[in-house]
């Protein structure tokens, strides 16, 4: 059917989540951005416009630094994320048989059991007198504990990476599982190994989740902070360290708001990207 | 079949934005008709039949339900209920609930339309299967308690939209025969939308030919199968030879035509053609004969070009001049000596032939691997 | 021959192990956590038998406690209000025509795909600018942010799965709108309303980020409250807390996921695929 406009009684529909869209996204969202533009006196915020917050973000080597690393890092790990998830979904998606369903839910297990039991999970494993140290210890590899699996930029990387795993994984599966499987059966009957057949056909085919599935990814891993926060220590900082320090002691709203801004922009521009090279958004959170 | 129109349609027109889906179509559907609309895909026929059900309105003009002009009146306050192409048969609830449904909304109960219900599964042969939810029906299965919920309330037409178009070859031709003893024996006005030519001439009374949202021509299958109104008709049902050429004469209602210079004689000319513009000229494949027995009207040369056998019938392609021309011939009559390139006579009688403008040409249906 | 199937049973294998080891490592952690929450010793340095004493400290917190039972109540609330809103815009996004549908789309997802700080924060500021003090009606409404799309979503699935053909056949048989949507529509959807409920559940018990931003001090969900536990390090009451919510979650999934459609569209793409089998 083509579009067109429909009648205005049913658009009475629309009203509650118009008004939550306004309240509770849009308001908000409206309000961070003039906050960002207001600038700080000791405790008290100075509501009139200046461009100070921003320009001290592009001005102090500190902020632009740590968001560039920011961002290497989260390249990093949505990069990490993706070696790891695809090849596990191309596994329960073209391997199985039966038991697809069953592996496709232990895949995305870990993703609705609680981040925060992760994290502690990681600490546990990481620490000095950790579980890979203990086990190291014990059976004599090293004779003193690492010191550098925990509070740095690889505890933060491994950890972000295992969140990650899941949202990657999901748009993946739902891509190859969309590939029609006599495609495959096609290409070999045309001569291509299952090598040749994955690279010129089911990699291509995939490409849009593959995509989605890097692009959630990075977005997780940059606008994370408490794993920084808890394993991070202080070579671990990440931008999302700096906005929420601005709401802590340092009390400079107007500043963790343009901050928080960026991070804001930068989210909303790369997630434009899947709209053009991924799949649907909300991939996820479809049935 | 009463003379009273069950359904009227007065000039209407369906434009979806710039794209106009229904040109105009005036028709008026008599009470216990089996009307059918007729045409390829995309030629409207559904969209008249939506307008028709009110799940759209048209852009022009006016649908009057016996008498009464509904045009902006919407679905669920029409008397006509619709066999959709997929049944849509409400998946969480049975059998015997979903023919219920229409009752439902009238605020009759599930006990007091018992009888009702029981009877229009007995009309449909599918008692016994009340519990039945549709998951657990084959596809003939759905489709007849499909055609049972639509029925159970007597409505004044009933609208059907290739219901047979997911059966395999035999099925259908069985559901065929059973929708139409339904029809009859209920005396109920069907609007059966279709592109099986097959299919609307074995069970119309009378058949809406469509094209791109054009009515070429209404009238029974004896009408549209012999006297095509437009190429396209003349194209779309049965197996049509067209040949080009230009009409030399008017001699009352026929005319003399010249065909690769042959000078044939046509039953039926189109009024708006002049001598000397260029007409085609049209013949049913059946009515060509090769080498036939008895004179013929008209006979002209030619050489087989190519013959295939189809289990019933032969269908030889014989040149003629530039041109080719196919005829089809019953198995019990063909000459089996026949071979390919071989000299023939090809004839055929004056009363088959039709002409057509050669404007119309590009209307027609053709199978060609070009088109495709 | 014979060389060209051992080769491709290797790889076979190969991407079998491969697998197992991603789930090992998937799973790991939560087992360490699963462990630890049994072991007597506050060290990690292998286990000395089991105990159920941190959990039996666990039901004499009382904060702890409060903060469970708050995170229940404003899971319960959040998601009720979110399925109200949710199926209306649902419904109100996939039948009604209008332009810029595509961007309302992505802008009712975005509590739920940006980083929970910027929605922290965002709302953080539009709270107090409003002059609304933290308490837990502030967290209440940070969870229906993002819980409404999450609902939202899955229902607009469900209806796109179902075609709209059950409307246009209930209507044509004498359903007014109302009606249909009443006995056809509602039902057709409604283990999806009950899959999306668990699933938004499940996504504001866990959540941190934004109740954090928005917690007055004492009223606390229960991640929050265990994140203030870890300030004090890892205490093995950490870790009985932690599985109890890891075993609560893998039921609340297991449930949504024979709700959703999720292995029905499994099985829906693999016949659209043309796997003949199935």
């Amino acid at each position: 059917m083509h579009a067109r406009l429909s009648p205005p009684r049913s658009f009475l529909r629309g009203i509650p989540i118009t008004i939550w869209l306004l309240a509770l996204v849009l308001g908000p969202l409206a309000l961070t951005f003039l906050m960002s533009f207001y600038s700080t006196d000791g405790m008290l915020i100075i509501r009139r416009f200046t461009l100070a917050s921003y320009a001290r973000f592009f001005t102090d080597p500190l902020y632009f630094s740590i968001l560039v690393k920011s961002m290497a890092l989260a390249l990093v790990i949505a990069v990490l994320a993706i070696l790891t998830a695809y090849p596990l979904a191309y596994l329960v998606s073209f391997r199985l048989r039966r038991g697809k369903q069953l592996l496709f839910m232990l895949s995305i297990i870990p993703l609705w059991v609680s981040y925060l039991v992760r994290i502690i999970a990681w600490r546990t494993i990481l620490g000095n007198k950790g579980v890979l140290n203990s086990f190291l210890l014990a059976v004599g590899v090293i004779r003193e504990p690492l010191s550098f699996l925990l509070y740095n930029r690889f505890a933060v990387a491994i950890t972000l990476t295992y969140i990650c795993i899941p949202f990657v994984f999901i748009p993946v599966f739902t891509a190859l599982e969309k590939i029609p499987r006599n495609l495959q059966e096609a290409a070999g009957d045309l001569g291509a190994g299952e090598l040749r057949t994955f690279l010129n056909v089911v990699l291509p085919l995939s490409l849009p989740g593959l995509v989605t599935g890097f692009i959630f990814a990075f977005i997780i891993a940059l606008g994370d902070y408490i794993i920084p926060l808890q394993l991070g220590g202080t070579q671990g900082i990440m931008f999302g360290n700096l906005i929420w320090s601005q709401f802590g002691f340092a009390f400079n709203w107007p500043l963790g708001a343009a901050l928080g801004f960026i991070l804001f922009g930068i989210s909303v521009a790369i997630l434009a990207l899947t709209s053009r090279f991924g799949t649907t958004e909300g991939g996820f959170l479809s049935e | 079949m009463g003379e009273e129109l069950a359904i009227e349609l007065r000039g209407v027109k369906k434009a979806f934005d710039e794209v106009v889906a229904v040109q105009r179509f005036d028709a008026g559907i008599r009470k216990g008709e089996f009307f059918s609309l007729l045409g390829p895909s995309g030629c409207g026929k559904t969209t008249t039949l939506r307008m028709i059900a009110g799940l759209e309105e048209p852009s022009e003009g006016e649908i009057l339900l016996e008498g009464r002009e509904v045009s902006r009146v919407p679905a669920h306050k029409r008397n006509v209920h619709t066999v959709f192409q997929d049944y849509a048969l409400f998946p969480h609830m049975d059998a015997r609930r979903n023919v219920w449904f229409p009752l439902k909304m009238q605020g009759v109960s599930l006990a007091e339309a018992g009888e009702r219900i029981r009877r229009v599964l007995r009309l449909v042969s599918m008692e016994g299967f009340e519990r039945r939810l549709p998951q657990q029906l084959s596809g003939g299965q759905r489709q007849r308690i499909a055609l049972a919920r639509s029925l159970v309330d007597s409505p004044a037409a009933l609208l059907l939209d290739e219901p047979l178009g997911a059966l395999d070859f035999k099925l259908r031709v069985a559901m065929q025969k059973v929708l139409k003893d339904i029809q009859r024996g209920v005396g109920i006005t069907f609007i059966y939308v279709t592109h099986d030519q097959t299919e609307a001439l074995t069970m119309s009374d009378r058949i809406a030919v469509m094209k791109g949202g054009h009515v070429h021509q209404i009238g029974t299958p004896d009408e549209i199968y012999n006297t095509p109104a437009t190429a396209f008709v003349a194209s779309f049902i049965g197996d049509m030879n067209f040949l080009r050429g230009r009409l030399s004469a008017r001699e009352g209602p026929t005319c003399t035509v010249e065909v690769e210079g042959e000078t044939i004689r046509a039953g039926r000319c189109p009024p708006q053609v002049k001598p000397d513009e260029e007409v085609l000229l049209s013949v049913r494949t059946e009515r060509v004969q090769v080498n036939p027995f008895r004179a013929t009207e008209h006979t002209v040369s030619g050489t087989v070009r190519r013959i295939v056998y189809r289990g019933t019938d032969f269908e030889a392609t014989c040149s003629f001049g530039a041109q080719e021309i196919r005829s089809v011939v019953n198995a019990v009559n063909w000459d089996p000596k026949l071979r390919q390139g071989e000299q023939v006579a090809i004839g055929f009688a004056a009363a088959d032939v039709s002409l057509f403008p050669r404007t119309q040409e590009s209307e027609i249906i053709q199978y060609s691997t070009e088109a495709v | 021959m014979s060389s060209v199937s051992a080769f491709a049973r290797r790889r076979g294998l190969g991407l079998k192990l491969y697998g197992l080891a991603v789930y090992l490592f998937l799973y790991f952690p939560l087992a360490i956590v699963l462990i630890f929450s049994f072991s007597p010793t506050k060290t990690m340095v292998g286990m000395q038998g089991i105990t159920l004493r941190w959990y039996q400290e666990l039901f004499a917190d009382a904060g702890l406690l409060a903060a469970l039972l708050h995170s229940l109540l404003i899971g319960l609330a959040a998601v009720s209000i979110a399925v109200v809103l949710g199926v209306a815009g649902a419904f109100f996004v996939t039948r009604v025509h209008f332009p810029g549908k595509q961007a309302f789309r992505t802008l009712v997802l975005l509590p739920y795909i940006l980083p929970g700080i910027i929605m922290g924060i965002s709302l953080l500021i539009f709270i107090r600018n409003l002059g609304i003090k933290l308490s837990w009606f502030t967290v209440l409404l940070g969870h229906v942010s993002f819980t409404v799309p999450v609902v939202m979503f899955q229902i607009i699935a469900r209806i796109v799965r179902l075609g709209p053909n059950y409307q246009a056949a209930a209507m044509d048989l004498g359903a007014n709108p109302a009606q249909t949507f009443w006995y056809v529509t509602l039902p057709m959807i409604r283990t999806a309303i009950v899959g999306a409920a668990l699933l938004a559940f499940t996504v504001s018990f866990d959540e941190i980020v934004i109740s954090f931003f928005l917690t007055g001090s004492a009223w606390m969900t229960l991640p929050v409250f265990i994140y203030g536990m870890l300030r004090f390090g890892l205490s093995p009451k950490v870790y009985a807390i932690s599985t109890i919510i890891l075993l609560f979650s893998l039921v609340l999934v297991i449930l949504m996921a024979r709700y959703t459609g999720r292995t029905g569209e499994v099985q829906a793409v693999r016949k659209r695929r043309g796997d003949g089998v199935d």
